[in-house]
Parts: C-alpha cells; structure tokens; sequence
C-alpha cells in the first residue's frame, strides 16, 4: 500500500517513514502542502498522512480544498493540535481520522490499516482468498493452514490482488504501490516477486491475464 | 482604639467634625455672655435709674420704708440729706459710703463690687446699689441656657457624622470588594460608572494596572501554551526515534537509528535551553548584573568557541574588531546574544562559505554585525522572525532549530536600549544582521 506523508518535521516525517516502511508501506514524504498537492495529482495514494502545521499554506486549508475537488483519499490528520474544538475543525475540514503528536508507530499502522479496510468495505481485519490468510497487521500469512513465509514485497503484493478479488492489476500499478520515490525498481521486479509467489502458492494462485496484467485465479478461490 | 481612629477616614472625621463643634460652641457661649452682659448692664443701669428717679418723688422719713416699696431684694437704697446725715437706708447692715458725684460709678465695698447709681436732686442725695456679681450670673445662666442644648445635641451628632460619613465611604468598600474579586484568571476591569470624583483617579489606576497586569499575564499563557505546543514536536521525534531503535533488527540499523535518537534529544535539549534563555532575558529582569563589557573581547570568545562546530561545517568565521567599544549591559546575554547570531549563521550557510563578524565603535553607538554567505531572508519575513517560534518556511538548517535564537536576540538587544536590523549581505545574498547598542560610559 502506498502512503503520502506530508510532515514538514525532518525528524518526525523521517522515522515516520521508516517505521511505516517497516510495517510493510510504500511512504512517500513531502514537505508542504504544494508538494503534497502535486503528489496526489500525480499518484493514487491508499491513503494521506497530513500534518497540519505546514509552512505557508495550512493542512487544514489543504485539505478543505482536496475535498472541494471530489477527492475522496483516506486523510490521517498527525499534529500537535490537541483539543477538542481543532480535532472537531480537522474531521470536519474532511479528515477520515485524528492522530495526535506524540504518538506510536504501532498505534499509527493499526489506524492506516483501518483506513484501509474502511475503504475497501471489509469489517475483518485479514484478507482471504481460497485458502489463503493474510494478517495486515502482524503480516503473516497462511495457506492451506500452514504458515508461510513472504518478503514485505511479496506481501504487499498479494495485499494488492487480494484487495480487490477479481480485479486485474497492472504490472505499472504494481510497482506504484510496490516502490516508492527515489526506490530502484528493477524493469523486472514485479515479475520477479510473482515468481517466488508461484513458487509458494502454487503456479496457477496468480494467473496473468495477457495485456493487462495479474489477477487471482478462480480456481483457487 | 485611638490607632484605630486615627487610621480611620470615617474615624478622623469624626473626632475633627466635634472638635469643630465644641469650639464653635465655646465661641458661641463666649459671644452670647458678652452680648447678655452688655444687654444686662444697659437694662439693669436703666433700672437702678428709675428706681432713684422714684425715691427722688417720695419724702422720706428717717425711718425705713416699707419693704413693699422696695422694687427689687437685691438692691440697695440709701437716702442722705444735704447734710450727709442718712436718713433712709433699705438694708441696715448694708451702708455703701455715699458718693459724692452724681451718675454711675463701680464700688469696691465690703469684698464685693457694686454698681452704684447717685443722684442729688438739691434737698437730698439718693444712692441705689447692686452687687455686680449679681449681672455675672445672670449673664452666665443666659448663656448656659443657649449653649447647653447644643452640649446635648452632640451625641447626637456623633452618631449622626457617624452614619452619613459610613455611607459617604461606601463605594470606597465596595471599590475593595470589588479588588478583592479580582483573581490572576479574572482580571477585568473595575466598574467606573456612579463613582464620587475622589475615587475615579484610583479606579482608573487600578484598571490601567489590572490591563497590564492582564496582558503580561495572558503573553506569559501564550508563552507557555506555545512552548507546549513547540515542545510536542521534538518529544514526537524522539518517541518515534526510541520505537524505531526497538525495532531495528541488525547492528547496522540500530546504529542509524540511535544516531536519530540523539540529534532528536539533542535538539530537544536546545529547544528546553532556548525556552529557559529567553525566560531569563524578561525585560523585568534587567540590571543588577550590569557592568561595562568590552564587546570586542566578548566577540573573540564566542568566535573562538563556535571555531570548531564550522569547521566541521566546512565553513570559515571571520572577526574584524581592532579597537574595545564597550557597552553597559549584562555579558552572559550579550554572549548569547552573539552565539545564537553566529550558529543560526553556521546552520544556514552551506559548506565553503565564510561568516563574518565585526565590532565596530563609535561616539554614541556600538555596531555590532554578523554577516553570512548562506541564503539570507527574503525581506517580507524579515520582521517575522523574530516572532517565538517562527521559522522561515523551506530553510531546511533552521529544521533542528528551536525557532527561538532570534527571539532572543531581540530580546537582549531590546534589554540593552539597542537597535537591530536585518539586511541581505554583501553583493545582496546572505544575512547580515545590524545590531547598534549605546555606547557605554560609567
């Protein structure tokens, strides 16, 4: 999943990114509101991480204007704004969640993960497929009752297809969720990481569908 | 009770409004015997006239009268004849001498003043007399008569002062309840409407003190509510810094992350140093540590000491101070002062530039400059920073800043009577800040 933070704190946008990679997101940083703007024109976000004490033009403001144009992201709101009447003017100004500083990395990838299952319409925490378990959360993964073994990629993946059973991504989709800014990708990583998911699952777990991309098996289901 | 009166308005006025009436009341008694006296003396003379003229119209025997004939006890009537031979007396024990010249005259006889009234009307000489005492008496009773009641009003009046000047003070008591309702979080001002004249003065004293007293109350709110909010963002870093150490897995990633760790508590340590610097160059809190500081040598110092942290910048500090202006002012902030000038500079110019700082005196002022080669401030927030907390938005240097230093600055330039100016530097880049302090002379 790929995430946009906008924090204009090197320190805190910096171990927020790290900590969110580590719980298996794509992060993309920026700094402002006008990069944070040109971001999400630019990319489809899972979900926005929004400071709101941004230099020059306000989160709030930001927001307000995001909402004006119909865009309909997942907005986290991360500040230091603690009371009552600014969580109430954050949640009305659009924001789907409030988050206030100080706060645990743990606590901010279990409402990531809400956002997430809230916007794709599930109430249950793992994804299922066939015999297939995920845990978004702790991100393991079963199969056939058996734990199995993915790299944060590998899981990503799978999360992706798994989001939308049925539903046929691209190879390009893929690696925008997969790779974040100034990460290398390899012209073959996607294929690379299907490969090893075969390996794990089963040849037929992933089928390609030719020109457009990867989908779930029905079979498997 | 007589320190509790006389500490006492309604006490004071009191004791003064009797007093005031006690003597007036003498004065009155005073004036009121005189004036019976004289109206005794004209009424009383007239009296013993007439009783002379009535004898003068009788023959007379050689014995006493009849008493009935006699007008009044108290006077004394004596008859002679043109020999001097007494030939009536109306008191047998009671023979003033004869005076030989007709009309009024005062006797001193037998330890007792007399008025006496003789007449000679050619066959005989007829002398009425009464004691004098008698017309002081009659004066004195006249008097008591017109002074004593006002003796028995006073008590009454007492009260009465008491009562009326109560009430005269009572928007004083309510002026002091109304202080007393003041509190630290409830500072509004007093009401000033249906005061007496005396006291619109102090209410409007008392409310120019209350809305200072208000506005450094609510800066200092504003003051710490901001440095709660400020200090939110490097406890945040550092909390997220600590879970990322926990977490890391390998040798490599925990020495990345503990490097984090400690720039985030180092720069939490600053912001807390920063806050306590600038609480300590309140303006309230100026002089008693004031001496004569030679700016030049304090300007080596610091120099010297931030020599090491920019030449890990890769940058060079420069010093142009030949002569020793001095000013008056406290060292320890002018040190500050220059120490957050010359790392503000450090932090925003990039590797290879040079920092300069010059001390410069003159008749009435000290210059005091530090120029650099970094990216200046752009001219519309050059007012702004020196605002708490504010930081010019996309200077990446100012990031691990406290966004207090010039804040400080300018409050120790502001301590010190000064002036400061910020200005893009030579050949219009970078930041050169202007400081001009009064000359200092002992």
């Amino acid at each position: 999943m790929r995430l946009l933070l906008v924090e204009d704190d090197a320190m805190i946008g910096e171990a927020v990114r790290t900590g969110l990679r580590q719980d298996g997101f794509t992060v993309d940083w920026v700094r402002d509101a006008e990069a944070g703007d040109a971001a999400v024109r630019a990319e489809a976000y899972a979900v926005l991480l929004l400071d709101l004490g941004l230099p020059r033009k306000s989160g709030l403001d930001w927001l307000r204007a995001l909402r004006q144009g119909r865009n309909r992201i997942p907005v986290l709101i991360l500040t230091a704004r603690d009371s009552v009447a600014d969580r109430v003017a954050g949640l009305d100004a659009g924001a789907d969640d409030y988050l206030v500083k100080p706060f645990d990395l743990e606590e901010l990838s279990a409402r990531v993960r809400a956002l997430l299952r809230r916007q794709a319409g599930r109430a249950e925490p793992e994804l299922r497929y066939g015999n297939l378990v995920l845990d978004p959360a702790t991100r393991e993964a079963t199969f056939n009752g058996e734990p199995i073994s993915l790299s944060a990629r590998e899981f990503a993946l799978l999360a992706a297809l798994l989001e939308r059973p049925g539903g046929i991504l691209s190879r390009a989709q893929l690696e925008q969720r997969l790779y974040g800014w100034g990460e290398e990708v390899e012209s073959n990583a996607v294929e690379v990481h299907i490969h090893h998911l075969r390996k794990k699952l089963g040849t037929d777990f992933i089928r390609n569908v030719r020109g457009l991309g990867y989908t779930l098996s029905k079979t498997a289901s | 009770m007589s320190a509790a009166i006389s500490y006492s308005i309604r006490g004071r006025l009191l004791v003064w409004l009797l007093c005031a009436l006690v003597v007036a009341g003498l004065l009155i008694g005073y004036s009121a015997y005189h004036r019976s006296q004289e109206d005794l003396n004209e009424l009383l003379d007239y009296q013993l006239k007439q009783l002379a003229f009535s004898l003068s119209r009788q023959s007379i025997g050689r014995a006493p009268m009849p008493r009935g004939l006699l007008p009044e006890p108290d006077f004394i009537t004596q008859v002679w004849d043109k020999d001097g031979v007494l030939m009536f007396y109306s008191r047998p024990n009671l023979d003033i001498p004869m005076r030989p010249q007709p009309g009024f005259s005062n006797v001193d006889w037998n330890g007792q003043s007399w008025r006496v009234f003789t007449q000679l009307d050619g066959l005989r000489i007829i002398q009425v007399a009464h004691p004098l005492s008698l017309r002081q008496e009659m004066a004195a009773d006249l008097t008591r008569r017109a002074v004593l009641p006002l003796a028995a009003l006073l008590p009454l009046l007492a009260v009465g002062i008491w009562i009326i000047v109560g009430r005269a003070l009572r928007p004083l008591y309510s002026m002091s309840a109304a202080v007393r309702a003041r509190t630290p979080s409830a500072l509004e001002p007093l009401p000033d409407r249906d005061l007496p004249d005396e006291l619109v003065p102090l209410a409007g004293s008392l409310n120019d003190l209350l809305a200072r007293l208000n506005r450094a109350l609510e800066a200092q709110r504003q003051f710490v509510a901001d440095a709660a909010h400020e200090l939110r963002s490097p406890l945040t870093a550092v909390r997220l810094q600590l879970q990322l150490l926990k977490r890391a897995e390998d040798p490599g990633e925990r020495v990345v992350a503990l490097e984090r760790l400690e720039r985030g508590v180092e720069r939490s340590t600053r912001l807390v140093q920063q806050l306590l610097t600038l609480a300590r160059q309140e303006p309230e809190q100026l002089a008693d540590t004031d001496a004569l500081v030679d700016l030049a040598r304090v300007a080596r110092e610091v120099v010297m000491d931030f020599e090491p942290l920019a030449e890990r910048a890769g940058l060079r500090l420069k010093l142009d101070a030949d002569q020793s202006p001095k000013v008056v002012g406290d060292e320890d902030s002018l040190r500050i002062l220059l120490g957050n000038l010359i790392d503000n500079a450090i932090r925003h110019t990039p590797d290879g530039g040079t920092i300069t700082t010059r001390v410069a005196g003159g008749n009435a002022d000290v210059m005091l400059e530090v120029e650099d080669t970094g990216p200046g401030i752009p001219a519309d927030q050059r007012e702004r920073v020196f605002d708490r907390f504010y930081r010019v938005p996309g200077h990446d240097g100012g990031e691990d800043g406290s966004g207090l230093g010039l804040a400080i600055v300018k409050r120790v330039v502001e301590r010190h009577r000064g002036h400061i100016e910020l200005n893009s530097g030579a050949g219009g880049t970078g930041l050169r800040v202007m400081i001009r302090l009064p000359a200092g002379k002992l």
